[in-house]
Parts: C-alpha cells; sequence; structure tokens
C-alpha cells in the first residue's frame, strides 16, 4: 500500500494529512506555525502519523505546500498551494472550476480547468486587510475570540461598511465604529461583507465559473460562505467544518499518490522495454 | 431683517455654478445620443480656446472621474477597472475614466460622448499615457502640447527674455499643429476672428478668477476654497471661451464685493484661516471639511484653484490684436504656473501668509497622484523653515476610499487644533 503525506506550513497554521493510496485519510494534525517552520512542519507530521499509526518509514512519499514549504527539510518535493488546494478541492468536489482560498494572510481565487489544474489565479493586494487575519485581529479587539466570529457576526443586524485596503486603516474604522457606539455584531459582519467583496472581486478576476469551492480557515464560519452564495448569486461548495482548513494539504498528499502511480508507470515501461 | 439683494446675492455662486454643471453635462449627454464630435481634454492646459473656436464641446475626463467619488460610486468603476487589470496603485481618475468608456460612457451625471480628438499638455506624465489609452480605444489624433517649465525655481523668465521667447514661439508652432488637426478633425476652416472672440470671453474668467481668489483676503473669509472653490473652478475649466462662463465670474466678483462689504463669511465664528496644498479627499469631500470647519477652521486658499485651473489664477489677459502669439504666450505662462503650483509653490504661499492672515497650511499628499505628492514634504519643510507657520500633513486619496481613514484623519485634524488653540493662548498671555 502506498502511503503519501501532505505538509501544509501556511502563515497562521501549519496541517498535515496521510494518505493512503484509496484516497482514504488515514490520519492528520494541525497546529499553529509560530516563527520556527521546520519545528512545526515536523512535529505536525509526526503527529498526523501517531494518529494514523503509522510511522515516517511507512510514508513513501511527502509534498510539501503553503508559504513555508521550502522550510520543511523532509519533503521529496514542494509545490505551491494554490496548486494544491486545486487537487484537493476537485478531490472533494470534482466539478470544481473554482477555487477562493481565504487563509491567514493571503486570499487566493484560481481557476481550474477540467483536469484541476490551475488556468489563472490572483491573489490579495499587498495589504492584509482582505484576510483572515483581519477578521481574528478584528474579533480580538472587540473582545471575542475567534471561535465567537461566525456567532457574533449572525447576530447583526444593520452591518457597517469597512473599506479601509489596509488592516491597519481598516482598525481605525473598527475603532471609529466602536467611539460612535455601533455595536461590535455590526461591525463583525460589516468586516466580513468587506472580505467578501474583495473575494468576489478577485473571483471576478479569475473570470470565475461554476462549481465554486470555498476553501481556508475563515471557511469554518457559515456567514462568510453565505454571504459569498449571496454576492454570487449562487451555490457553493464548502467543505465541512473538519476539512476546510486541510484542503491544500489533502492535495499535496494526492499529488503525492500521483506522483507515485507516475514513478511506478515509468518503471514498468522501462522493465517492458528492456 | 434679510433683504433682497442679500438673498439674491448670497450663494449665487452656488446655484448658478451647480446649474452651469448640470447644463454642460446635459449637453455632453446630447452629444453622446446624438454621435456628435467632442474633445477629451485635461484641466492643466486644456486649450479650450482653439477647441471652442471650432465649436468642440470639452470633455474633461478628471473632473468626470471626481464626480463619480463625491457621488460616492468611484470605488464601483475603480473596481472595474482592476478587474480589467489595472493595478490598484495607479491613478484612479484614470481607472474610473476607463472603466465609464467600458461601460459606454455611463456616468452618473449623464452619458459621456466619445472623443474626436484629445489633446493635453505635458504638466502631468499620467497624462500622456492616460491620452495614449483613448488614442487605441477611440483610434483619434492626439495632440500633446510640450509646455517648457520654469527651469530651476524661482527662475521663471518673462517677454523680452531670450528664454522665454523662444519657448512662446515653440509653444505658438504647436498651437498651430492643434488649429490643423482641429480643421481635419472637424472640417472646418479656422476663423481667426472667432478665436479672438473666445480669448475675449476667457480674459472674462481669467480676470473674475483672479479677482474672486484675492477677495478672500477679507475677514471672515468669503468662501471656502476647498467647497465652494471647487464649484467655481468647474466653472473656470468646463465654461472657458465662452460668453457664460465669463458672464458667471463678472457676477461671482459681484456677490463677493457684496460679502466683504457686509462682513458675510463663510462660518459663524471664523478662528483659523487656513491654505489646502493638493487634491482634495473626494470620497468624503464634505465630511473631510467639517472635520475642520468644526474647529472654526475654514481654507481660504486652495493650491488646487492654482494647477486644476490650469494656472487660470495668475488673471493671464489675452491680446486679441495678437491672438495666436499671445495665446501661446498665455498657455505657457499659465500652465507653467500650474506645475511650479505642484512643485514649487512654497515661495508664493509664504508670500501669501501675512496678506491673507493665514494660521495653517493643510498639506494633503494622495496615493492616486504622485505628479502633485512628490514635492509636498520638502514644501512642507522650506516653508516650516523660513516662516512659522504651523502645518498639518496628512494622507488619503481623492478617489479610492480604501486608503480613506477617516478615523486617523480626524485624530491628526484635532490634535493640530489643540495645538492652534494652545499656540494662540500662549501668544495672548506672552
Amino acid at each position: 500500500m502506498s502511503i503519501t503525506a501532505g505538509i501544509d506550513v501556511g502563515s497562521t497554521y501549519t496541517k498535515a494529512i496521510i494518505l493512503d493510496e484509496k484516497r482514504e485519510v488515514l490520519g492528520r494534525d494541525i497546529r499553529p506555525t509560530g516563527f520556527k517552520l521546520t519545528e512545526v512542519s515536523r512535529a505536525t507530521y509526526r503527529q498526523a502519523l501517531d494518529n494514523a499509526g503509522l510511522t515516517e518509514d511507512d510514508v513513501d512519499y511527502v509534498i510539501a505546500t503553503g508559504i513555508g514549504r521550502h522550510q520543511v527539510d523532509f519533503k521529496d518535493i514542494h509545490v505551491t498551494d494554490l496548486t494544491a488546494s486545486a487537487r484537493g478541492s476537485t478531490l472533494l468536489f470534482p466539478k470544481t472550476l473554482t477555487v477562493l482560498d481565504v487563509g491567514g494572510q493571503t486570499m487566493k481565487a484560481s481557476r481550474l480547468d477540467s483536469e484541476a489544474k490551475v488556468r489563472s489565479f490572483r491573489l490579495n493586494d499587498k495589504c492584509a486587510a482582505g484576510t483572515g487575519a483581519f477578521l481574528e485581529k478584528t474579533a480580538r479587539y472587540m473582545g471575542f475570540e475567534t471561535t465567537e466570529i461566525g456567532p457574533l457576526a449572525a447576530t447583526s443586524k444593520e452591518p457597517v461598511p469597512i473599506s479601509g485596503v489596509c488592516a491597519v486603516f481598516a482598525e481605525s474604522e473598527v475603532i471609529n465604529h466602536l467611539s460612535m457606539g455601533t455595536p461590535p455584531s455590526d461591525i463583525m459582519q460589516g468586516s466580513i461583507q468587506s472580505l467578501v467583496e474583495r473575494s468576489v472581486q478577485l473571483m471576478k478576476r479569475v473570470k470565475a465559473e461554476p462549481e465554486y469551492t470555498l476553501i481556508g480557515g475563515i471557511l469554518r464560519f457559515d456567514t462568510m460562505a453565505n454571504a459569498v452564495r449571496k454576492q454570487l448569486d449562487a451555490e457553493v461548495n464548502v467543505p465541512d467544518k473538519d476539512t476546510v482548513q486541510f484542503v491544500a494539504a489533502l492535495g499535496a498528499a494526492l499529488l503525492g499518490q500521483r506522483r507515485l502511480e507516475k514513478l511506478r508507470e515509468e518503471k514498468s515501461t522501462a522493465a517492458d522495454v528492456a | 431683517m434679510v433683504s433682497d439683494k442679500h438673498e439674491e446675492l448670497v450663494g449665487r455662486g452656488n446655484r448658478e455654478g451647480a446649474q452651469l454643471f448640470r447644463d454642460w453635462f446635459g449637453e455632453l449627454s446630447h452629444t453622446a445620443e446624438t454621435g456628435g464630435q467632442a474633445a477629451y481634454v485635461f484641466v492643466m492646459g486644456s486649450l479650450n480656446e482653439i477647441l471652442k473656436t471650432f465649436d468642440l464641446p470639452v470633455v474633461f475626463p478628471e473632473i468626470n472621474s471626481l464626480q463619480t467619488a463625491v457621488r460616492r460610486v468611484a470605488h464601483e468603476y475603480l473596481a472595474e477597472a482592476e478587474d480589467y487589470g489595472y493595478s490598484p496603485d495607479i491613478c484612479g481618475y484614470v481607472k474610473a475614466d476607463f472603466a465609464m468608456l467600458q461601460r459606454g460612457g455611463d456616468h452618473p451625471m449623464g452619458q459621456v460622448p466619445k472623443p474626436s480628438i484629445a489633446v493635453l499638455t505635458n504638466a502631468c506624465n499620467t497624462y500622456i499615457k492616460w491620452a495614449e489609452i483613448w488614442e487605441r480605444m477611440f483610434e483619434i489624433p492626439v495632440v500633446t502640447i510640450d509646455i517648457p517649465g520654469t527651469r530651476e525655481a524661482d527662475g521663471q523668465t518673462w517677454s523680452g527674455h531670450v528664454d522665454f521667447d523662444n519657448d512662446r514661439r515653440y509653444v505658438e508652432a504647436q498651437l498651430r499643429e492643434l488649429i490643423t488637426t482641429c480643421e481635419e478633425v472637424t472640417g472646418k476652416k479656422f476663423d481667426i476672428d472667432k478665436l479672438r472672440e473666445v480669448l475675449h470671453h476667457a480674459n472674462g474668467i481669467s480676470v473674475g478668477w483672479k479677482k474672486v481668489l484675492e477677495l478672500n483676503k477679507t475677514r471672515p473669509s468669503l468662501f471656502n476654497a476647498l467647497t465652494d472653490g471647487t464649484i467655481f473652478l468647474g466653472v473656470a475649466n468646463g465654461f472657458r471661451g465662452t460668453a457664460t462662463g465669463s458672464a458667471y465670474f463678472e457676477r461671482l466678483v459681484e456677490e463677493m464685493e457684496y460679502k466683504a462689504e457686509h462682513g458675510i463669511g463663510t462660518l459663524t465664528e471664523e478662528l483659523y484661516r487656513l491654505i489646502f496644498v493638493g487634491v482634495p479627499c473626494y470620497p468624503i469631500f464634505r465630511r473631510f471639511n467639517e472635520m475642520f470647519t468644526e474647529w472654526g477652521g475654514t481654507f481660504i486658499h486652495s493650491t488646487y484653484l492654482w494647477f486644476a485651473s490650469g494656472g487660470t489664477n495668475r488673471g493671464f489677459e489675452y491680446d486679441t490684436a495678437r491672438p495666436i502669439e499671445s495665446l501661446a504666450e498665455g498657455v505657457l505662462i499659465s500652465v507653467r504656473d500650474a506645475m511650479d503650483s505642484m512643485f514649487h509653490q512654497d515661495r508664493v504661499l509664504a508670500d501669501m501668509i501675512e496678506g491673507y492672515h493665514v494660521d495653517g497650511i493643510i498639506y494633503h499628499p494622495i496615493k492616486s497622484c504622485r505628479t502633485v505628492s512628490t514635492g509636498l514634504a520638502d514644501a512642507r519643510r522650506y516653508l516650516s523653515k523660513h516662516h512659522d507657520v504651523p502645518s498639518l500633513f496628512i494622507e488619503s486619496d481623492m478617489m479610492d476610499r480604501r486608503v480613506v481613514s477617516e478615523a486617523q484623519m480626524k485624530n491628526r485634524i484635532d490634535a493640530f487644533f489643540e495645538g492652534l488653540a494652545s499656540r494662540r493662548q500662549q501668544a495672548t498671555i506672552g
């Protein structure tokens, strides 16, 4: 049996997936990335293996992805998270043609071809106001935990506009709204809507077509996916809450399986020729 | 009791200016609907004098774009241009104009006609690339008038100086080429007597504009250079060379003189007289001004009214006896002054501090426009070094609300006024 691992070293969280050749997830782990990328990628990998009841010797191929992929010193190869997310998304939703990935520090929209290859992509502008980190910061500033973002926004009655493209400027707007007595729920929902506007704009730029698949940590909150549905006026795929952060790692592990299959084919062809 | 004359005069410039603006856009919409010809021009050297001689309606894309921001829809146009592929860092005026043209000229104030010709100067480097977009989109002739700028700070030359006379001849030759191109585009023969008439009307605007700006030395100030001034500026640009524009400024001078005579100011209590340097913050145009008026501060002057009127503030009067030569001289002096207003405005501001009773200078660099923003830090340092006048540096944009942080701006403005108040208190104590 072929076992592969996908390690996604994101700016906020590091994720690992252990996959077998039947595309079954055998184990996984997630933990904050911090600033020691090599150590955290190794720790996440080992924990995922433990969860699967396996050891490093059982793994045939490791593919690293994410912004910290170059720091994974036990990888066989690395791929960008755009490629990995495309593969992961189409494994979960085979008819996916557009992927929106809202991560901690970046937001990415990709248009795929029918073979899950990235045809075009766009990333957010230089600043972080269009990312998950901004939402988390906004929540924290108002005294709420990240896990409370969804429930808080769900109680909003009159969302306020947050237009700043820069996270610092946007934070000033939040402070201004608070000083004017705006309820935190309306500020939170306004921040989410601002994020959604930017997301949909990115999707338009890649000439998005259905099916749309949304991934990334922010999609843990239903309110985000609902707002995107509303803006696009179309249905969107969202992996279940446990999986939504693992899609790139899953895609990397899947690419590992493909790579092994290709290597086996090449070996078999070479044997035939011999 | 308020007299009939008071009722008639006070605020007339704003009322009539707004109506003229609507009329102007109405005519442009008519031109668009009937497929008539139009010229695309810029505020710094519109060459309206020649275009009006050929009866070409003028479209100012800069004005169209800023109107989308004032009407709070600029973000829609900017997003469309960025969807097309323009970077967020590119001039917001260009992007809004491009998106509007992609929409077939659909503008919140009406329908903008397609260009038959574009005329520009080198006063802004973006003008050149902007016009090239139209050249490709509409396959129209683009005429760029290269205006020699000031060689060094305080180094302007005047008629009789060899450099100036050479420069004037250089501009005149280009104007003659423009006339030839206009003849080709319109199929009309150039009429020099009509040019004389247009120049005569343009003189009315120049003289009136200069007078209006000078009248704001009065205490309390007669108009707010940021808000009211922008309305006057729009008329000065759009109606340059017309009898309507000339009459408007004559009546505006009358209004301002009446207000000066009767001590009618823009604020109930004018506490601080300020000069604005840069381009206004159109996405929150009214609110921006309120952040100053709440403290009793009013803008008595603005460098925007200089460069965005193409230097008309100088009050240059054309000699209709030698129209083309004089037009070249006027364009050279005025556009050169507009360029200097962006880079060498510090000397002129320094001269105004006393006469206009200036309490502070507000510098407003903007993300969209490096041309007007680049020299502001140096200009501010020069003034601070040589003159005891407080100044404030606040950054935002003329179009893009994503880079306008009202909360941060207000904090700085409040701190600035607290400083002004404390300074005044100390001066009183001695």
